[in-house]
């Protein structure tokens, strides 16, 4: 019997369902960041509000990523529903300790599926997976160094403008 | 035509020179590619078959299935989507795509 499903599709159907969860997963790291540089215009910290932006663009940009590699592996990819965006934070300071709890969330989860890909001995997913691990690495030391700046400056006095006009260091 | 699995009321076969598959639903027969049967599953596996037991969350106990674009609807009852669950989760098994047992309500 001819081998008519591998001839069309080239990852494991497990792997598939875990790149659809993790498209959805940044899609609402996307509409996230979106909500944030939201509530950034509407309190002032324009350059931080900038930074979300673009953030918000990345994120959609991963989820592309994971979407043509579903494509380019004869996959099933599916568009992701968005719901429950938090458009409240207290603080720049939850704004930003919220980002890095998710980012963590994100990492956790695409070290789920390549511990998962290597069980199943899907090479071509563990291996696409690689850029994402580094990108983590990246994502999460970016957030926790302007929470870092954060501590250094404060949040008395002028600390607050300071610390909006120090985030377009990490704004490339 | 190959059998690749056969369940309860179901039976999928791999047709080799037509390069597709044909899922029997006892009524009619349904031609498919890979794509067409991985959107099968996932519409499947999106079927919350524990409302199925709960009067308020799904009254009369059944579930529509619009398949291949459109072309084809099923009006399937609690056994029967049983039934096709198991067919996909292991249909996917025999073909060599899945590692292991679909998790029903994933």
């Amino acid at each position: 019997m001819k081998d008519i499903a591998r001839q069309s599709m080239s990852i494991k159907v497990e792997s598939m369902d875990l790149l659809n969860g993790q498209i959805k997963m940044e899609a609402h790291a996307s509409a996230t960041y979106l909500a944030m540089a939201s509530w950034c215009e509407q309190n002032g910290f324009f350059t931080s509000a900038k930074f979300f932006f673009k953030q918000a663009e990345e994120e959609r940009e991963h989820m592309m990523k994971i979407f043509n590699f579903l494509v380019d592996t004869g996959g099933n990819p599916i568009s992701p529903e968005v719901t429950g965006i938090n458009h409240d934070y207290s603080s720049i300071v939850d704004v930003f300790e919220s980002t890095l709890e998710h980012e963590v969330k994100v990492t956790k989860s695409i070290h789920n599926i390549v511990k998962k890909a290597r069980e199943a001995g899907d090479i071509a997913t563990e291996r696409f997976l690689d850029w994402f691990v580094m990108e983590q690495i990246e994502e999460e030391n970016t957030i926790r160094d302007i929470l870092d700046m954060i501590e250094v400056t404060g949040t008395e006095g002028v600390g607050l403008q300071m610390i909006d006009n120090q985030v377009a260091n990490w704004i490339e | 035509m190959n059998v690749i699995f056969q369940s309860t009321y179901y039976t999928l076969y791999q047709a080799n020179k037509e390069r597709c598959f044909y899922l029997d639903f006892g009524q009619k027969t349904v031609r498919m590619s890979l794509c067409q049967l991985l959107s099968l599953r996932h519409k499947v596996m999106s079927i919350a078959i524990e409302d199925h037991f709960d009067s308020e969350l799904n009254t009369h106990g059944f579930e529509i299935l619009m398949l291949c674009n459109k072309e084809h609807l099923f009006i399937l009852n609690t056994l029967e989507l049983l039934d096709l669950k198991n067919l996909v989760e292991n249909g996917f098994m025999a073909i060599g795509l899945s590692t292991k047992p679909m998790v029903v309500g994933q």
